[in-house]
């Protein structure tokens, strides 16, 4: 039933731009590097939903199904048939200059969304990155931590774990990278690393290393992770061993619905949440901005959301 | 230990040399000697005892026990002469679609909101076919078109994760009903490691079933000679493996309460590693549930005393590649000298 309704909704987005194209004022180009991604099916939602409202906007929105090639073909295609502009959310964040180079000799605007080009820098006047800088996820999560650390009268000095994801990833490296930033600001100098270890984002990986941890009996204030679900690993395993969760500090990053079940029930404090939809609805406006000629940032920032249970609430239905 | 060792070098015959020094003990001498090492590292860098510590004792065992259900299977298979590297995968796949019948209705979003509250049966019996769907598939290819293993196995661990990926779209599926979360909490992973380990060791030594299964690793053709069914063999033995790797999934994803695509990744190579460890031989005829649970605990002795010291996980993975060469290439010597003699 549900891949039926999926199906179904899927036709009803390809037959979209064929019933009211040519009418329209503006119709937008949009290639998104995966379909069967959640977090990029939130911001490909929040394109279309966010488009609906704006009055005589069209999108045509493809699945480039991680595809460099049928990413950069699908870009041709839209350059052919004159769209008014074109979102990308490149597969390949390197293979962007070859994008920009045929919207450009096309002049047609062009706006990458979520992903960040490698060449932004250079980037012609009528294109433009929508998107979130990740080194504010890592410093959120820490600066709330600290903060609460310091509410919890622990400010003449704290012991705090991390947990690193993917030691090969950009973004675990980087969130890592931003704890300890924090901890090199006089305000949170308090806060010191017993130690830190990679669970490879995962949660059974986590389990274990916390409950590692917990043998050796060391005493810590805070657990920083890279994200909600290594998080709650943590925490699993701190209860296991029949460890007062309350009284330690656990923070992640992305704002699961998992997360939020935690958070509810007291024990994950601190997570951040990535505005999916928000970067899509932005991506529209300054595309739509650029077909009329007005001048944009070469990057415009969405901002993370730091997460607390006093306004958890507000994110309960948006991952 | 030492005078053990001398009488068993004036003993003429190999058999002899086989039943007073089995080559189990070899792997527990490995895993003695590597838990002294941490033991002094841990009075000398962290002024405390490694192995008095019964919390420490337990997760050495509790970290290794999902992927030790596993490696019982995959140990067999190894034995018959063949390979599983599709545990991993079917671990996903099967404690995708488990979770996805196990949730509880107090969840607004659960994948089947007509079927949750169901009884913890139902998400059992259904990972439980999703394994051994998945070990039937690769113990018929590899017994009827005659498919390397190694290949047969590779596909299903591709497709198997994309059934993961596919059946939620790469969401996760989480909030299981308290029963189903009942079934992996606290110390019952090893429980079930044990009781399953204990049950295939008997298995392999005592039945029809296990003197199969070596006479085909041993040698294939001798074994078809002599009247087995080799063909039906296989296939039993892949569906097996199968079987225990979703009873993997279900522990591990009651454990952590969520069942995701990405879980159980690398877990095949682990078990592998384990039961290679363990002195089972991937020329196949050769191997035993007891040296693949010794394997187990190699691996756990590792990751807890490498945390323990606070040795960065760079390192872990280093260490533990050459603990896996390390052991093999002594096992290889070994064989040689009994050859020899």
């Amino acid at each position: 039933m549900k891949k039926l309704l999926l199906a179904g909704l899927l036709g009803a987005l390809l037959a979209g731009p064929a019933m009211t194209g040519a009418a329209s004022a503006a119709t937008i180009g949009v290639t998104m590097a995966q379909f069967d991604d959640n977090f990029l099916t939130v911001l490909r939602n929040g394109m279309i939903d966010y488009a609906k409202t704006v009055p005589d906007t069209t999108l045509q929105v493809e699945d480039a199904g991680d595809d460099v090639n049928k990413q950069l073909s699908q870009i041709q295609n839209f350059a052919a048939s004159k769209v008014d502009a074109i979102i990308v959310n490149p597969v390949d964040t390197d293979a962007t200059a070859a994008m920009s180079k045929l919207a450009a000799d096309a002049n047609i605007p062009l706006v990458y969304v979520n992903r960040q080009p490698v060449n932004l820098d250079t980037l012609p006047a009528n294109q433009s990155f929508v998107g979130s800088n990740e080194t504010d996820s890592g410093t959120l999560e820490a600066k709330q931590v600290c903060k609460l650390l310091k509410g919890a009268g622990k400010g003449s000095g704290a012991d705090i774990y991390i947990i690193e994801g993917k030691l090969d990833n950009q973004s675990a490296r980087q969130r890592t990278q931003d704890v300890h930033d924090v901890i090199g600001t006089p305000d949170c100098s308090f806060m010191k690393v017993i130690d830190q270890q990679t669970a490879n984002y995962q949660r059974d990986q986590a389990q274990s290393l916390m409950a590692n941890w917990l043998t050796a009996g060391t005493k810590f204030d805070a657990v920083v992770s890279n994200n909600d679900e290594m998080a709650i690993g943590a925490i699993q395993a701190m209860k296991a061993a029949g460890m007062d969760t309350k009284s330690v500090i656990i923070g992640g990053i992305d704002a699961t619905q998992d997360a939020l079940a935690s958070m509810k029930a007291g024990d994950l404090k601190v997570t951040v949440f990535q505005d999916a939809a928000g970067q899509g609805k932005g991506a529209v406006d300054t595309a739509l901005a650029l077909t009329k000629g007005q001048k944009v940032e070469k990057a415009v920032w969405v901002p993370f959301q730091l997460v607390t249970p006093e306004n958890m609430d507000q994110y309960m239905s948006k991952n | 230990m030492a005078e053990v060792a001398g009488v068993v070098k004036e003993t003429p015959s190999a058999n002899a040399r086989r039943r007073t020094w089995p080559p189990e003990l070899n792997i527990f001498i490995g895993l003695v000697v590597i838990a002294a090492i941490f033991e002094i590292l841990g009075w000398t860098l962290q002024g405390q005892s490694f192995l008095a510590n019964p919390a420490r004792l337990q997760i050495m065992i509790l970290q290794v026990a999902i992927v030790g259900i596993i490696a019982v299977g995959v140990t067999q298979v190894i034995i018959t002469g063949g390979i599983d590297l599709s545990s991993g995968s079917v671990v996903s796949a099967s404690a995708m679609i488990a979770m996805s019948f196990a949730q509880t209705s107090t969840y607004a979003r659960a994948v089947y909101p007509t079927l949750t509250d169901l009884p913890v049966i139902v998400p059992i019996l259904v990972g439980l076919a999703c394994g051994l769907v998945a070990g039937l598939i690769n113990g018929l290819l590899i017994a009827y078109t005659k498919i390397p293993a190694f290949i047969a196995t590779l596909g299903m661990m591709v497709s198997a994760r994309g059934v993961a990926d596919w059946y939620t779209k790469g969401k996760p599926v989480s909030f299981p009903t308290d029963a189903y979360a009942a079934i992996g909490a606290g110390f019952r992973p090893v429980l079930i490691f044990l009781v399953i380990a204990i049950i295939f060791q008997l298995i392999l030594r005592y039945t029809l079933y296990g003197k199969r299964t070596y006479a085909i690793g041993s040698n294939e053709n001798a074994a078809r000679v002599s009247g087995i069914n080799v063909e039906r063999h296989l296939v039993l033995v892949y569906a097996i493996a199968g079987l225990l790797a979703a009873v993997a999934a279900i522990v591990v994803s009651s454990r952590n309460l969520t069942a995701q695509a990405g879980m159980g990744f690398g877990y095949e190579l682990d078990a592998i590693a384990m039961a290679v460890i363990g002195g089972t031989s991937l020329a196949g005829g050769r191997g035993s549930i007891t040296g693949t649970v010794l394997g187990a605990l190699i691996f756990g002795v590792i990751t807890s005393g490498f945390t323990f010291l606070r040795v960065d996980a760079f390192y872990q993975e280093i260490i533990k590649g050459i603990i896996i060469v390390g052991a093999v290439v002594q096992d290889v010597y070994r064989q040689r000298l009994r050859g020899r003699i």
